[in-house]
């Protein structure tokens, strides 16, 4: 059904109830039009998973017959114990060290009188421009058996032996836990800011010391919205591909996402049907994840205490404990932030990779510098990235609108769409990778191996996230306004486009850059799908960590972190004006 | 006489220096104008980015600038598994390909088409296939390497039963990737040297000293033995070796011999997309003008009468060495054995 067929039908109405023909009509347009797209986006990358992981796939890469021998060959596969054991305690530990050291910094940054607060959200946000691989190349070359914490155990002790190797399940832990803390920090911040100081008020001056008001009052009122938190840090991280793949893969830590990465790429022809049998298992455990995520989110709000009164909560004097706070504070910046940056800068201005002593200093240039400046592989990746990233970042804003309007509006059938557009959270990354790797080999479209699979890829992997934004938009948004314009003759789409979309503005702007810093720097998709002609910046700097190339990766890496953390600034900036619609 | 025979007679002339002049590539102009036609070529390389590939498809786009070279960097293992993806997938990319091991995988896939560049012609018959399947492109040899800050010149082992010694317990790294001249290599050069039985016993000694697997790039390795991070890397290119130490890096390989020596077989992919700019590619590659820029990169060129830049890395140089061939053949035959011998006994 199409809106011209119905037009003359309509027409021939009597004006009020022309108004609300084609409301309705409209809007089951609408609701048609959003469930046919993201059908043919959302529905393809499951299907196709499910139908190889059951398929016969043949010496010559075609299939054919049905089997089940891909699911008994993963679940007799003797590895997987020690894999799946692996991919937990990464998941658990570094979860527990992202909330700990994020939301400790996040109570004391908005709820005390600790200083150097700045620094903090400066650590924040050019974290967030930050590629992971950035971060995580950096932080193995300064835990690494020659970085200077190392260096320093060798020189103190005389002997050869290190103190701490950074390619372990530690390791990987460690480095998780820092990637994350940033993101936790900026969530359970707003956690903290809209929390009651009342009751702390009233825990203290009942006799309660520091520790026990913390303990009993503010870890208490904040305990589901941390719950919350940590249940999607834990999926996150059993998603993860970034950290086991530079960190586990070379200290021989194998986890599950690796493993289906192995399983791809080390194996001729590829295993995809052992691939999609591992992938299938995964989805479903991230969907059970996902479905306990749901319940306590749905509770995370349930001590907030935010009224009228109290708006700007009373911070907490820490008394003798405000040095320890400070120290915190500076910790956080010392090693999420500055020292990252110096051992990326001091990679990049030397011509070979030399541990961090006064003695390299002789050797500096900007060599480095003027080889990525003048290169056009790095202008090309720097185009297609961004290219990338617009593209993925504003398609799924639009599906998002649409979706996240009929959602809250709780409209005919915009629950399926709402079902339909939440699925590709199930999906890690590299599971993705997969799914859309085997799609696009098999349509007849020239789609592989250019950026538009790319573009594709992630804005079906992101638009749960611009849902997020947009959902919680919308609910902010009186329906009144809409009714108003009803009233005054508007159809639904156009108080969609002049009353909702310019109210939503600060939201769908949050949401698009939010789209487009994730998608610009995530690797676990484009590491199977971008090809030679549509080389991207997480997949380059990918190549040349692993081939070697780390003087060139850290000043390209310093340069595109610069630019990025300007688009994070005004994401930043953005959200603070969204009034907090934040999405995970 | 033909265009070909000139050609062929000029080339020959190149080859044996007497027209220095002549060194400028010069293909057919049929072969230049369908491969202008195309206007770029996908490469599928090997070798290190910024040590050669770069040099040489700047190089190769300042002769041909109608022609861009596009290419990704990796491992022979990668490669191979790319080409051969993509063609089961009809989604053909590269067009061109080299590599120590790429070949003997791609080879049987039925994906790589036979061509015989004119300037192939001066090359002796060991160095390509009959049918022109494939070319030596550069030959390489690997060894140990240590860190001289670490490590000095006495204490550095000199024999592969040196490494034995309880010293080396977990100081020692190589690159596990599914190649002759990574780990799988040294076990196949141990093999063969010391038979099967003295090599099989010792693996199992090498075993125990806990080599450190890497993933990743022979490069990488050798940088991580650069930086400190461990005092002796297995397994590196020794021109590797001798490019860092040019820039000032404490590093220096070690005459541990026989050392592997293996080469980078270069060949023409079927169902290339831009076959013609593939072959005007891969005839550069082997002319003379090709294999000087190769040459001028320090890596080490297979034309005859193309000297390497610095003749020590050679086994017929200065300081000769006794090395151990990874023909073609004998990586066809054996490669797979030895991957599952370092699975079974070092992963």
């Amino acid at each position: 059904m199409t809106i011209e067929q119905d037009w003359p039908r309509v027409s021939q109405q009597k004006a009020g109830a022309r108004a609300s023909w084609l409301r309705l009509d409209q809007t089951r347009v609408l609701v048609i039009a959003l469930a046919i797209i993201l059908g043919i986006l959302v529905a393809p990358p499951a299907i196709i998973l499910l139908l190889r992981s059951l398929s016969i796939t043949n010496p010559d890469a075609t299939v054919g017959g049905w089997t089940l021998t891909h699911y008994l060959r993963f679940f007799t596969n003797p590895d997987l114990y020690r894999t799946l054991v692996n991919s937990l305690t990464f998941a658990l530990f570094s979860t527990v060290v992202a909330l700990l050291f994020g939301g400790t910094l996040a109570w004391l940054v908005e709820r005390t009188n600790t200083r150097f607060k700045a620094l903090a959200y400066l650590t924040t946000v050019i974290s967030m421009g930050t590629p992971y691989i950035l971060y995580v190349s950096a932080w193995l070359f300064l835990l690494g058996r020659s970085g200077p914490f190392n260096d320093a155990w060798r020189t103190m002790t005389g002997t050869r032996q290190v103190l701490f190797n950074p390619y372990s399940l530690t390791g990987m832990i460690l480095i998780e836990g820092f990637l994350w803390s940033p993101l936790v920090f900026l969530l359970l911040s707003s956690t903290f800011r809209s929390a009651n100081a009342d009751l702390e008020e009233a825990a203290r001056m009942s006799g309660a010391g520091v520790l026990r008001t913390v303990w009993s009052v503010s870890i208490r009122m904040a305990t589901p919205a941390i719950a919350a938190l940590a249940l999607f840090v834990f999926i996150r991280a059993i998603e993860a591909f970034e950290v086991p793949a530079l960190v586990g893969m070379p200290g021989n830590v194998d986890v599950l996402t690796t493993d289906v990465y192995r399983s791809i790429k080390e194996s001729i022809p590829p295993d995809l049907g052992y691939a999609s049998a591992y992938s299938v298992v995964l989805l479903v455990a991230v969907a059970i994840l996902l479905h306990f995520y749901g319940k306590l989110s749905r509770n995370a709000g349930r001590y907030s205490t935010v009224t009228g009164k109290g708006y700007r909560p009373r911070q907490f004097d820490l008394g003798k404990w405000r040095p320890v706070g400070d120290a915190l504070v500076i910790f956080n910046f010392l090693i999420v932030l500055v020292l990252p940056l110096l051992a990326l800068l001091w990679l990049s201005l030397l011509p070979y990779m030399r541990p961090m002593r006064p003695s390299g200093v002789a050797q500096f240039s900007l060599a480095n510098f003027a080889t990525v400046l003048s290169s056009e592989y790095y202008r090309t990746l720097a185009i297609n990235t961004l290219i990338v990233g617009v593209v993925a970042a504003s398609v799924g804003m639009i599906l998002a609108l649409f979706t996240g309007w009929l959602s809250a509006r709780r409209k005919a059938g915009a629950q399926f769409v709402d079902q339909l557009a939440t699925m590709p959270l199930v999906f890690p990354g590299i599971v993705m990778g997969v799914a859309f790797l085997m799609i696009f080999l098999s349509v007849p479209l020239p789609i592989y191996g250019t950026i538009w699979a790319l573009a594709i890829a992630y804005t079906v992997r992101y638009l749960p996230y611009g849902l997020r934004y947009t959902y919680a938009g919308v609910l902010q948004i009186s329906n009144e306004l809409e009714e108003a314009a009803g009233a005054s003759g508007a159809t639904p789409l156009q108080s969609l486009r002049r009353v909702i979309a310019p109210l939503l503005s600060p939201a769908l702007l949050s949401g698009w850059l939010f789209i487009f810093l994730i998608a610009t720097k995530e690797l676990a998709v484009a590491v199977l799908l971008s090809g030679p002609s549509s080389p991207v910046v997480a997949v380059g700097m990918y190549d040349l960590w692993v081939n070697g190339q780390g003087g060139e990766l850290a000043a390209f890496g310093l340069i595109w972190a610069a630019v990025m953390t300007l688009v994070a600034s005004v994401f930043y900036l953005a959200g603070g004006r969204a009034g907090g619609a934040g999405a995970h | 006489m033909n265009r070909r025979e000139v050609t062929f007679g000029l080339g020959a002339l190149a080859a044996s220096g007497l027209f220095p002049w002549t060194r400028a590539h010069a293909a057919g102009p049929d072969l230049v104008a369908a491969a202008e036609a195309e206007g770029k070529v996908t490469w599928y390389t090997t070798m290190i980015v910024d040590q050669s590939v770069r040099p040489l498809a700047a190089a190769f786009m300042k002769r041909y600038p109608k022609i861009a070279v596009e290419f990704t960097r990796a491992g022979s293992g990668d490669t191979a598994l790319k080409i051969i993806n993509e063609g089961q997938a009809g989604r053909m990319m590269g067009d061109v390909f080299d590599g120590t091991a790429t070949f003997s995988s791609v080879m049987p896939a039925g994906f790589v088409e036979p061509y015989k560049p004119d300037s192939a012609a001066a090359y002796p018959d060991k160095f390509k296939a009959a049918d022109g399947s494939w070319h030596a492109l550069n030959f390489y040899y690997l060894t140990a390497a240590y860190n001289t800050d670490l490590v000095s010149a006495d204490e550095a082992p000199k024999t592969f039963n040196d490494l034995l010694d309880p010293k080396w317990k977990n100081q020692l790294v190589w690159s596990v990737v599914p190649e002759p001249v990574a780990a799988p290599g040294f076990l196949g050069n141990m093999l063969m040297a010391k038979g099967e039985e003295q090599g099989m016993a010792y693996l199992d000694k090498l075993a125990a000293q806990k080599v450190t697997n890497m993933n990743s790039s022979q490069r990488t390795v050798l940088d991580r033995v650069i930086v400190g991070d461990f005092p002796m890397g297995l397994m590196v290119f020794n021109h590797h070796v001798a490019i860092s130490k040019a820039k000032g890096a404490p590093i220096e390989w070690l005459h541990m011999e026989p050392l592997v020596s293996s080469a980078s077989l270069l060949g023409l992919i079927k169902g290339a997309p831009h076959p013609n700019a593939g072959k005007l590619f891969i005839d550069w590659l082997l002319s003379d003008e090709g294999q000087r820029v190769l040459a001028s990169t320090n890596y080490l060129p297979s034309r005859p009468g193309v000297d390497a830049a610095i003749p020590t890395l050679l086994p017929t140089g200065p300081k000769p060495f006794e090395t151990t061939f990874m023909s073609p053949t004998i990586v066809a035959d054996n490669l797979k054995t030895w991957i599952g011998l370092l699975d079974k006994k070092f992963m």
